[in-house]
């Protein structure tokens, strides 16, 4: 009030050049820490960068030399179970981190023998037991140091915490819980860093936790917003304008109508993937998870806004569009993938880009400007339970004799419920166009039941049986266009590449495998020119940087996560684990649980 | 027990092959015999073992208050009853998976007889029922909820209801609204394991724990499932039976009330036959059996 009084008495001149220093203080911020995912010398986020390209424009490592790479240095963090997600590197500082108990380090690449300073939580035990798929953690985030608060890494813990560490020292700042484990909702996800926010999601949807994504005040952990999956619309973050580009996806008050009476309030949807950045538009974009119950007769409805792909503002969280790819799923195909941008002729005009591949099999290419879908293709042609996608209505057309209803058995249902394509981050090389695929080949059988026992009792279920798809083997990786689905090599993986790919400007595509290959394949065919036996298997990304001028790669090795969990947890029947076990039963002759990361370079 | 029983069951057989019946509290109180250990809860020294061929019976390995390795359940109670009824001794077979044991076990020859399935189970031969009980809602006797039947308001405003999926109970949970907001307490109770295909147990004890405590103020269970750990709570609780006439949304009635029988593979008539033997013979000592173990016994007809 006495603020708007002075001005108007001293003219307007003070407050709007004081609003034009707070907007640009902010904007430096974000700007920074864009700055510094360009420089060659750094690995600031999970993503690589806003976009999600897991590209590196450096070349000194090319296919002429790769076959040459060896390891240089290594370190455990000396947690076994899976390790997801890859270190970061910001300032000649390596930070890495572990499965839970989620301990940090921060070891100096001058002198990566010693560690420079670690962090290590005390957790509620109790978050191990609560987790469904082995105690996973994607990944540090990290912020550059502003006048309002020091460079920081974030956590998100597996008891439900996040976490802000001074860069610097690795003194704790501030500890805030997202979410509750008494309610079985844990943290697996990485959080994301943008303007001065904090991203972080949600996790436990077969649980009944209702899921949801916040942003926090990097400066001290306060929440700025919040916007969940399901419910009434004020929940969700939809508001007037909500897809008015493509009205037909959906409008209002769907994320209660497209449920039966108060299931939502139990609908799932959690996030616990990737994100991606615009600066220039301010969106951030995401997926939400699967509905809950897992067993669809308990849902009618299309159970929106689950499974929905989300183009929201950064600063309040209010979509601008949602699209949903799996209305009524039944098949637990979680929408959380990651979310690859990128800026490419569309019908002779130069788009902004989403391409997200799916669990579901399908590759999604939306504009991300306002949500109008591009193309929707299968990642590979095996994949049945939909026919395709209707690119007019953004529907798929299903195919009945691969639903998983209670009254129905399907046989080689593909994807299985682990998806052609999971929690990895894949790579797009903007001069080839390409993006570069990990995927799962993986298909399953379906045998619901309902068995009688006594008193009017019934038990209800469902067995999963996983195995190979039909071309043989449980992986591949591919090179693909983005924008016209069309493929240019397709090479076979014994098993699913679970953990993504990184490709660089020398012509190279990186990858870890299950069974613990780092591996190097020319991106121009596929051609593997380069693998290292690493000490256990793959289930998280390569890195690549450049220090004192020379290029360096690196990768967590710690076999694990859903694929791992006959392995890490020796489960013997093959159904466990929703058939998991089945499928990777093969995993334990050719690896066992390490943990670390191994870091390579040319002589 | 009162002394008119005591004086009407005046025949006590000990010396005939069939029926060597024991019981070993009306023992105690005569003084006629010392059993050592004699309390109501003890199990009987019987005096003479069966002598008889061995008959293997499908017990739970952990399914209480059914039955355990231990022989601590009333149904092992029961399953000892038999055997001194029949003069065989009995050989426990056990298994772990409730779903699959008349599959897996009964079917596949493993055992022979099985000791609660519901009267007219068709995948076997049962018995005539042996009793009939119904599901049960149970809360803390001081809270004085007015809980008649599903259509009780109180139902619709308390904060946690336990129930096991797959009952009765769950399908009248969702018929009056209450599914969603109990859905997580009912994840809760069995640690926040999401197993589709796996055999989850529910620890009926542990629900009635959380009622005792105040935690849930009602859950609604099968009486036999319940009825002990009902009576040893230190809290009071009360347990009513739910009336048969539940219904759902549609109309379609939800049944409440079931008749337990035992059961033998089809087409095992001599068997069969000797286990109703059993049942007729013996129903005072099946009912007090019952009774003693807290069962609400409804008329069978």
């Amino acid at each position: 009030m006495q603020i708007k009084k002075f001005a108007r008495n001293m003219g307007t001149t003070i407050l709007v050049s004081s609003a034009i220093f707070a907007v640009s203080q902010q904007v430096n911020a974000n700007k920074k820490l864009e700055d510094l995912s360009e420089q060659n010398t750094n690995w600031v986020m999970q993503t690589k960068d806003y976009n999600a390209s897991h590209y590196s424009s450096m070349y000194q490592i090319n296919i002429q030399n790769v076959h040459k790479l060896k390891p240089v240095w290594s370190f455990s963090t000396g947690v076994l179970n899976g390790h997801e997600g890859g270190p970061l590197v910001v300032d000649g500082i390596m930070y890495v981190h572990s499965p839970f108990p989620n301990n940090i380090f921060a070891l100096d690449l001058d002198d990566p023998d010693r560690i420079l300073w670690e962090y290590k939580p005390k957790q509620n035990p109790a978050a191990r037991a609560v987790a469904c798929c082995d105690v996973v953690n994607r990944g540090l985030a990290y912020a550059p140091g502003t006048k309002d608060y020091p460079p920081t890494i974030f956590q998100d813990q597996l008891d439900g915490h996040v976490v802000a560490i001074h860069a610097k020292t690795g003194k704790m700042l501030w500890k805030i819980e997202n979410s509750d484990i008494a309610m079985g909702s844990t943290l697996t996800s990485a959080p994301f860093v943008a303007k001065d926010l904090v991203i972080v999601g949600s996790a436990g949807a077969e649980l009944g936790v209702r899921g949801y994504a916040t942003a926090y005040n990097i400066k001290d952990g306060s929440q700025v917003w919040r916007v969940y999956a399901t419910g009434p619309d004020k929940d969700i973050g939809i508001g007037e304008g909500f897809n008015d580009a493509n009205p037909h996806y959906g409008q209002y008050g769907l994320g209660t109508k497209t449920w039966e009476g108060d299931a939502w309030k139990i609908g799932g949807g959690t996030n616990w993937g990737w994100y991606a950045y615009d600066s220039d538009l301010e969106m951030v974009y995401y997926g939400s998870g699967n509905p809950a119950p897992w067993n669809e007769t308990m849902r009618p409805g299309d159970n929106k806004w689950t499974m929905t792909i989300w183009g929201r503002d950064v600063n309040t969280g209010k979509a601008k569009f949602g699209y949903q790819k799996t209305p009524h799923d039944e098949w637990d195909y979680a929408g959380v993938n990651y979310m690859g941008l990128s800026e490419q002729m569309v019908d002779g005009k130069m788009t902004k880009l989403l391409t997200h591949p799916d669990r579901n099999g399908l590759v999604y290419t939306l504009n991300r400007e306002n949500g109008d879908l591009v193309n929707a293709f299968k990642i590979d042609d095996t994949v049945n339970w939909v026919k395709k996608v209707d690119l007019k209505t953004g529907l798929p057309i299903r195919d009945p004799e691969y639903s998983t209803h209670m009254d129905h058995e399907a046989k080689g249902i593909c994807p299985s419920a682990m998806g052609y394509h999971n929690q990895g981050i894949e790579s797009y090389d903007p001069v080839k166009k390409t993006f570069f695929m990990g995927t799962n080949h993986i298909c399953m059988d379906w045998e619901p039941f309902m068995l009688p026992y006594r008193a009017g009792q019934f038990f209800v279920g469902a067995t999963l049986n996983m195995y190979p798809g039909p071309k043989g083997t449980l992986g591949q990786v591919k090179a693909m266009d983005g924008v016209t689905g069309e493929f240019k090599w397709e090479i076979a993986e014994k098993f699913a590449i679970w953990g993504g790919t990184m490709a660089t400007a020398g012509d190279l595509v990186f990858y870890g495998t299950l069974d613990g290959y780092i591996k190097a394949l020319n991106s121009k065919n596929g051609e593997e020119l380069w693998k290292f036996k690493l000490p256990s298997g793959v289930i998280g990304h390569p890195i690549t940087y450049k220090h004192n001028g020379k290029q360096f790669v690196s990768i967590y090795y710690g076999v694990g996560g859903w694929p791992g969990v006959g392995l890490v947890f020796d489960l013997q029947d093959p159904t466990a684990g929703l058939g998991a076990v089945g499928a990777f039963k093969e995993l334990a002759h050719y690896t066992q649980m390490g943990g670390g990361v191994m870091t390579f370079a040319l002589d | 027990m009162d002394n008119d029983y005591l004086f009407t069951r005046h025949k006590l057989t000990l010396l005939t092959d069939k029926n060597m019946i024991l019981k070993s509290k009306l023992l105690c109180l005569t003084g006629l015999v010392l059993i050592s250990g004699c309390t109501a809860n003890a199990q009987p020294e019987i005096a003479s073992a069966p002598t008889g061929e061995v008959l293997k019976v499908c017990a739970a390995e952990n399914e209480m208050p059914y039955s355990n390795k231990k022989g601590e359940g009333f149904e092992n109670k029961l399953t000892r009853l038999m055997g001194q009824n029949l003069n065989r001794k009995i050989k426990y077979v056990y298994w772990k998976d409730p779903r699959y044991f008349v599959r897996d076990f009964l079917n596949k020859g493993l055992c022979d007889v099985v000791i609660g399935v519901d009267a007219g189970d068709p995948r076997v031969a049962t018995t005539q029922p042996y009793y009939r009980s119904g599901y049960t809602f149970i809360s803390r006797e001081d809270d004085d909820l007015d809980l008649k039947s599903w259509d009780s308001d109180v139902l619709r405003s308390v904060s946690r209801i336990g129930y096991i999926p797959g009952t009765p109970s769950e399908i009248m949970v969702r018929a009056i609204g209450r599914y969603s907001d109990t859905f997580n307490y009912n994840k809760e109770l069995v640690g926040f394991k999401s197993r589709r295909n796996q055999y989850v147990k529910y620890d009926v004890s542990k629900m009635i724990g959380d009622i005792s405590s105040g935690k849930a103020e009602v859950a609604v269970l099968w009486g036999p499932s319940a009825a002990r750990y009902v009576k040893e709570s230190a809290t009071p609780l009360t347990m009513t039976v739910v009336p048969d006439s539940s219904t759902r949304a549609d109309g379609k009635k939800v049944g409440q009330h079931y008749s337990t029988a035992m059961a033998v593979r089809k087409g095992e008539a001599a068997l069969l036959n000797q286990l109703n033997s059993f049942i007729k013979q013996q129903h005072y000592e099946i009912e007090e059996l019952l009774e003693d173990e807290g069962i609400p016994l409804l008329s069978k007809s």
